[in-house]
């Protein structure tokens, strides 16, 4: 390896050693950072860039130019409410009934997904048997694709589908759950904690098995019981990651979008339309498409989304300095 | 501070057996700890101590045989009730909790009230110099401060019987010492029976009122530390008690039982009485470092290849002829240097002699 490596370094050398005469060595270092800078530059921080742009222009064009300066009218016209809390006293009334949804859906999903993902996780740490299989049959739904679950559990789900083929065979008929606004909205609960669910086991499972065994056994010879030890030594000694844990999948939930869209396309009427459908329709998939009132609203859930994000910046550190 | 230790607390095994599938880790270990006494459990690493170490704390379920406290048999009795407290090799601290909290949850899991468990921690707290560390979490105490403090959460208990699990060996060599002496101090003022388990046959030798060395899961000899050292019941436990080790030397008794030809080539003298040795038999010959002398006297001869002088004391390193390895302490300096031919005389009274093929001591 080294030779073949040596001749190109070689290779490189005369040209790198002129360039470094030409700028010195400080600006060198820029034309190694370039290639970074550029790519980033490019895809990340140009997108925010023109999101803010867009987001306080009007109209359906594309091109910026095109595009009437509007300033924070889109905010505006997002924030234009009788009572938040009541969406149909909103003028843009779509997207308040997505975001209720989504603090709705996130707040659901969250809960149960970390609670039952704490659950599995202190079973499956237990010497149980066919603790590998059922390991890898808790992690696998995280394998599929979003459009993949969606589809098994529309099959499942739908008028004709196996749920309701089997209630009809056991007695109490099947039932069109996808079309009840309640039901669709329980299903996309449930669906999405089975899909994500496996991820957050596995991370607390690694919490789990980070506590000293020695520790557990010095509450038993403290007299502690199961119990006690769970809430005195285990909770404690795990919060670190359950709060990591529950950051990231808050994060998550509110970014959910494509299983749900693929499973239920946010219906029935606007049940289970999250905010990032609500972006997308906008801005994308409506006629005519409103662009700024998408980026607006991108802003907003990006806004939610930093703050999240430097919670488990915060966390991390101080599970790192503690 | 008064303990639970008046509480009669003897400490039977009654051939223990640990068995992991069809491997047998413990084979039938007998021993008997009375009340009050410091015994250590010493071995090689994988010889068993810890394992039956848990095996009595109830950590650890038993194969075979009883483990009795007191009176009772305490075989299908769990950890918590068998009113033992253990050190461990770690400490073992919640790492989330203060101190006083690591002191005070033991008594809060018996539901000891909030006054005296206070009275409790302090008075311990006190007795271990860690008054002032109460309100401090384990990752800001020193080893020693946390070896105190995982001393003090077995302490405030009052167990009938302290169990510690190699509680030195993540010190360094001198707060060794100084904890080896604590721990002692400790258990002269509880009056407590204690089990402790080391590797380190000094940490045994200076603590213990009672030994047991243990080798392969088996217990190769149960005594009092003087017992072992100077009549040691075979080859293993001669060569394990002891700094430095034991010299050996192999060879054949001579016709007349007190004639041992070395196969060094040398020839010495055994006492006619105290040993059981048979005219032909192939023996192994125990000499303690301190028990032989380069005087230019004796019947021993051999190189010595390197010398450590220390000022009060000094360690000469050698072979025999045969190129068995010689270790010989000497008290105060030594002009001997390395490379110098040694003639060697030995403690007649302090000679030890063993079964080569049995290992068993021939001591009668």
């Amino acid at each position: 390896m080294l030779a073949i490596i040596s001749p190109l370094m070689r290779i490189v050398e005369i040209p790198m050693l002129a360039l470094q005469r030409l700028l010195g060595m400080n600006r060198l270092a820029w034309v190694f950072l370039a290639p970074n800078l550029i790519l980033f530059g490019l895809f990340a921080f140009l997108p925010v860039i023109l999101n803010v742009a867009y987001a306080t222009t009007g109209g359906s064009n594309v091109l910026l130019a095109d595009r009437p300066d509007v300033g924070l009218r889109n905010f505006a016209t997002l924030t234009d409410c009788g009572s938040v809390l009541d969406p149909n006293s909103c003028r843009e009334d779509k997207f308040w009934r997505a975001v209720w949804n989504t603090t709705w859906f996130v707040t659901l999903q969250v809960g149960f997904m970390v609670g039952f993902a704490l659950l599995t996780a202190i079973i499956l740490n237990r010497d149980i048997r066919a603790r590998g299989f059922f390991r890898a049959v808790f992690f696998f739904p995280v394998l599929l694709s979003p459009v993949v679950v969606a589809l098994i559990w529309k099959w499942i789900l739908q008028r004709e589908g196996v749920l309701n083929a089997f209630l009809d065979w056991a007695g109490p008929g099947g039932f069109n759950w996808l079309v009840d606004a309640n039901w669709a909205f329980t299903w996309s609960v449930f669906i999405s904690v089975w899909a994500h669910m496996g991820f957050y086991t596995l991370i607390l499972l690694a919490g789990l098995q980070a506590i000293p065994r020695d520790v557990y056994e010095a509450a038993t010879m403290d007299r502690a019981s199961p119990w006690r030890a769970f809430r005195k030594i285990t909770l404690p000694l795990l919060a670190p990651t359950m709060l990591v844990v529950l950051v990231l999948a808050l994060i998550k939930g509110v970014q959910t979008f494509d299983e749900i869209y693929a499973f239920t396309g946010g219906g029935p009427g606007t049940a289970t339309t999250f905010i990032i459908q609500y972006i997308y329709e906008e801005g994308f998939a409506g006629a005519p498409r409103l662009f700024g009132l998408a980026a607006a609203a991108s802003l907003m859930v990006a806004f939610v989304l930093v703050i999240l994000t430097l919670i488990q910046l915060w966390v991390n550190r101080r599970n790192v300095d503690g | 501070m008064k303990t639970g230790g008046h509480e009669m607390a003897r400490l039977e095994l009654r051939n223990v057996v640990k068995s992991y599938g069809a491997v047998d880790v413990i084979k039938g270990v007998d021993l008997q700890v009375n009340h009050g006494e410091f015994c250590v459990f010493v071995g090689p690493s994988g010889c068993g101590k810890s394992t039956l170490l848990r095996m009595i704390a109830g950590l650890e379920p038993i194969t075979g045989g009883e483990i009795a406290i007191g009176e009772e048999v305490v075989n299908h009795i769990p950890a918590a009730d068998r009113g033992l407290a253990m050190v461990f090799q770690s400490y073992a601290l919640y790492p989330h909790m203060t101190v006083r909290q690591n002191l005070s949850f033991g008594l809060e899991n018996i539901n000891t009230p909030r006054a005296e468990i206070a009275t409790k921690v302090g008075e311990v707290a006190k007795m271990l110099q860690i008054d002032m560390l109460l309100d401090r979490r384990p990752k800001d105490l020193s080893g020693g401060q946390r070896q105190r403090v995982a001393i003090g959460r077995a302490v405030v208990r009052e167990p009938r019987v302290f169990l510690f699990d190699e509680p030195l060996s993540n010190l360094d060599a001198e707060l060794r010492v100084d904890m080896r002496g604590e721990i002692s101090a400790l258990h002269k003022r509880l009056g407590n029976t204690m089990i402790y388990v080391t590797h380190d046959q000094v940490e045994a030798m200076t603590m213990a009122d009672k030994i047991a060395v243990l080798r392969l899961g088996e217990l190769e000899q149960f005594g009092r530390p003087l017992d072992l050292y100077n009549a040691p019941e075979n080859l293993f436990v001669a060569g394990f008690i002891g700094s430095p080790k034991m010299n050996f030397l192999t060879g054949i008794v001579g016709e007349d039982r007190t004639h041992l030809t070395l196969d060094t080539g040398d020839a010495i003298t055994l006492p006619e009485t105290g040993f059981a040795q048979r005219s032909g038999q192939k023996v192994t010959l125990g000499l303690r470092p301190n028990d032989l002398h380069p005087d230019g006297n004796g019947a021993l001869h051999a190189e010595i290849r390197s010398v450590e002088q220390l000022g009060s004391e000094s360690y000469l390193y050698g072979h025999f002829a045969d190129g068995t390895p010689l270790t010989v302490h000497n008290p105060g300096q030594t002009r001997l240097q390395t490379g110098d031919r040694v003639t060697l005389t030995a403690n007649a009274e302090a000679i030890h002699l063993f079964d080569t093929e049995t290992t068993r001591s021939l001591r009668m």
